[in-house]
């Protein structure tokens, strides 16, 4: 028995979001009163970078906190901030992302443009991207500067979204563009103002620049990588060893409220309602909608066993990591430590205790799936939903 | 040569009160922007040696980002100062102050700037009574709220209408539902006054 449960009830706990859409499923955690139905008092803190999360997490200010993927494994590795092993046993959400470049960009883009308008999202994307590549040569020999793109944050999936996207075109991230980080809110902005010449971002930052008519969209994030981990639920391995119970009850109130996101598009509407009432993001309604929307945005919270951990999938940004000389440990260690941080057998407890069935790997190879599939289950076949990436690629881990 | 530093502060009062402890401490500002500033055209523009800028800001990210980019730009001070200043990590966690610093500056000096952010920081704290941002959505909620009974009294509508129709406003003129609530109430209020 844990000593961190006191009469039915557990200590109050803290948690860390960022101003951003795929915060929903902590938001309607406690507005829907999923965390209080599992005995927790949660008070959610809005802050205002991934490193602060960080910090704020690593100095115990905080006990658990929406992550970038890679962010629990680079805490645990020591390559970001102070290194703190943390772990994740829980995946918030999938998609989201997409790539927009300016309205001048894409114009002179169009003129290499060979596929149209009706061509699916996966041509679409290769081919803005192969068209970028051109544009990129041209400007080149008339002697013009690297073009500007920008991400979120180091250790983010949109920065090894945007570089798979450029690399499929045969484009060097580090040659042939200037890459940066800007932090979302001042995306749109930055792209109006002619300081960035595109960017790699999560919803609804794409949208809005779009409906502006300043940019245009010209890869969703689901071309890159179909179903693609974008938020996990982290903590630090030693808050969750000392206080194990208060992290299954967490684990249950999240995956309850993802479920319940994706249960119904009114749920998602009460929930985008949540998200503007409250402050948590200082975008208009209508945008937080839109996202939200299950016809409009391609997020997912649950459904296919979206909140799985697999290990495989942040061993796939790992990959993408050494590929392009940002991670140069050796490869045992980064694997060991993967299995110290991605933790199945904690989200298989808390699944299992709410009668969900759950996969029985631990690793699987990523990629080729162009359509629904199943998985082996403890209690039979279940339904996954396709993983494709942009150039057909199979990660083997 | 002295150290270069650059200040990210939306707040005025408490920057000039740390570009004045710094330079009696012997460093040098540059200079202070803003949070809407281009933070990483600043870096290449200025080359600053070091960087310190208030942890709630945004802007952070980017200077992560360098850090882990390039040899010649700031790096994360939690880096340098692991091993020797646990203590001083979390006391300028605590005082909501984030320090970048280039890999050859002395770990003495790095510590002695972020001492004087720190006190800079607390000193300044203690005097304002800010607003923290769980707070600022609390009442963010509140007045979103206080909107909707407003216009449920005036308009006759219920709730579900009354929020429709702020949304439709607020969809309209491109603000978020507290910012229109913001409007909606001072307009409601003069109205009652006069």
């Amino acid at each position: 028995m844990s000593a961190d449960k006191t009469g039915g009830n557990f200590a109050p706990l803290t948690l860390g979001i960022l101003p951003l859409i795929d915060a929903a499923p902590l938001v309607a955690a406690l507005h829907g009163g999923f965390f209080e139905r599992e005995g927790l008092a949660v008070r959610l803190k809005v802050e205002g970078s991934w490193a602060s999360l960080r910090d704020k997490l690593q100095v115990g200010a905080i006990q658990g906190a929406q992550l970038l993927p890679l962010m629990p494994l680079a805490s645990s590795l020591g390559l970001d901030g102070r290194t703190t092993p943390m772990l994740s046993a829980l995946t918030l959400s999938r998609n989201g992302n997409a790539i927009t470049l300016s309205r001048e960009v894409a114009d002179a883009m169009a003129d290499y443009r060979r596929c149209d308008a009706g061509a699916g999202a996966r041509e679409q994307a290769l081919d803005a991207a192969r068209a970028l590549a051109r544009l990129i040569a041209a400007r080149r020999a008339d002697g013009l500067p690297p073009l500007r793109l920008a991400n979120v944050y180091p250790f983010s999936s949109h920065r090894y979204q945007l570089r798979y996207w450029l690399a499929s075109a045969g484009l060097d991230p580090d040659r042939d563009l200037s890459l940066r980080v800007v932090p979302p809110p001042a995306m749109v902005e930055q792209l109006a103002e002619g300081r960035i010449d595109g960017y790699c971002v999560g919803a609804p930052w794409n949208d809005i620049a779009a409906r502006r008519g300043i940019g245009e969209i010209v890869a969703q994030g689901a071309a890159i990588w179909e179903g693609a981990q974008e938020k996990v639920f982290g903590v630090c391995r030693d808050w969750q060893e000392a206080h194990r119970e208060a992290y299954h009850a967490l684990l249950r109130a999240l995956l309850a409220a993802c479920r319940w996101l994706d249960e119904d598009n009114n749920h998602r509407q009460q929930t985008a309602r949540w998200l503007s009432d409250g402050g948590y993001l200082n975008v208009a309604p209508e945008d937080i909608e839109a996202s939200l929307d299950r016809q409009r945005g391609d997020i997912i919270f649950f459904d296919g066993v979206a909140n799985f951990p697999w290990r495989s999938q942040t061993a796939w940004y790992a990959a993408q990591m050494r590929r392009w000389g940002h991670l140069a440990m050796d490869p045992d260690r980064v694997k060991a430590e993967i299995e110290d941080t991605l933790r199945p057998d904690l989200y298989r407890r808390a699944a299992h205790s709410m009668g969900l069935d759950a996969p029985i790997a631990d690793w699987r190879c990523e990629g080729g799936h162009g359509a629904p599939w199943h998985t082996e289950g403890a209690h039979g076949p279940l339904g996954m939903l396709p993983d494709r990436f942009l150039d057909d690629a199979i990660f083997t881990p | 040569m002295s150290v270069r530093v650059l200040i990210v502060d939306d707040r005025p009062a408490r920057s000039h009160h740390l570009e004045q402890a710094l330079i009696e401490a012997g460093f040098e500002v540059i200079m202070t922007v803003h949070r809407d500033d281009d933070l990483h055209d600043q870096l290449d523009r200025l080359q600053p040696d070091a960087v310190i800028i208030d942890a709630e800001l945004p802007g952070r990210d980017t200077l992560e980002y360098l850090g882990h980019v390039g040899r010649r730009y700031p790096r994360p001070m939690i880096m340098l100062a692991d091993q020797d200043a646990p203590e001083l990590t979390r006391s300028a966690a605590e005082a909501g102050v984030s320090t970048y610093a280039v890999a050859s500056l002395q770990p003495a000096l790095v510590r002695s700037m972020i001492n004087v952010a720190i006190a800079s920081f607390e000193q300044h704290s203690a005097l304002r009574h800010e607003l923290t941002r769980t707070r600022e959505s609390i009442n963010q909620r509140r007045r979103v709220d206080r909107a909707k009974t407003l216009i449920m009294e005036r308009r006759g509508m219920n709730e579900q209408e009354a929020y429709q129709y702020l949304r439709k406003l607020a969809m309209d003129r491109r603000l978020s539902m507290h910012e229109l609530a913001g409007e909606v109430l001072t307009v409601l209020d003069r109205e009652t006054k006069s």
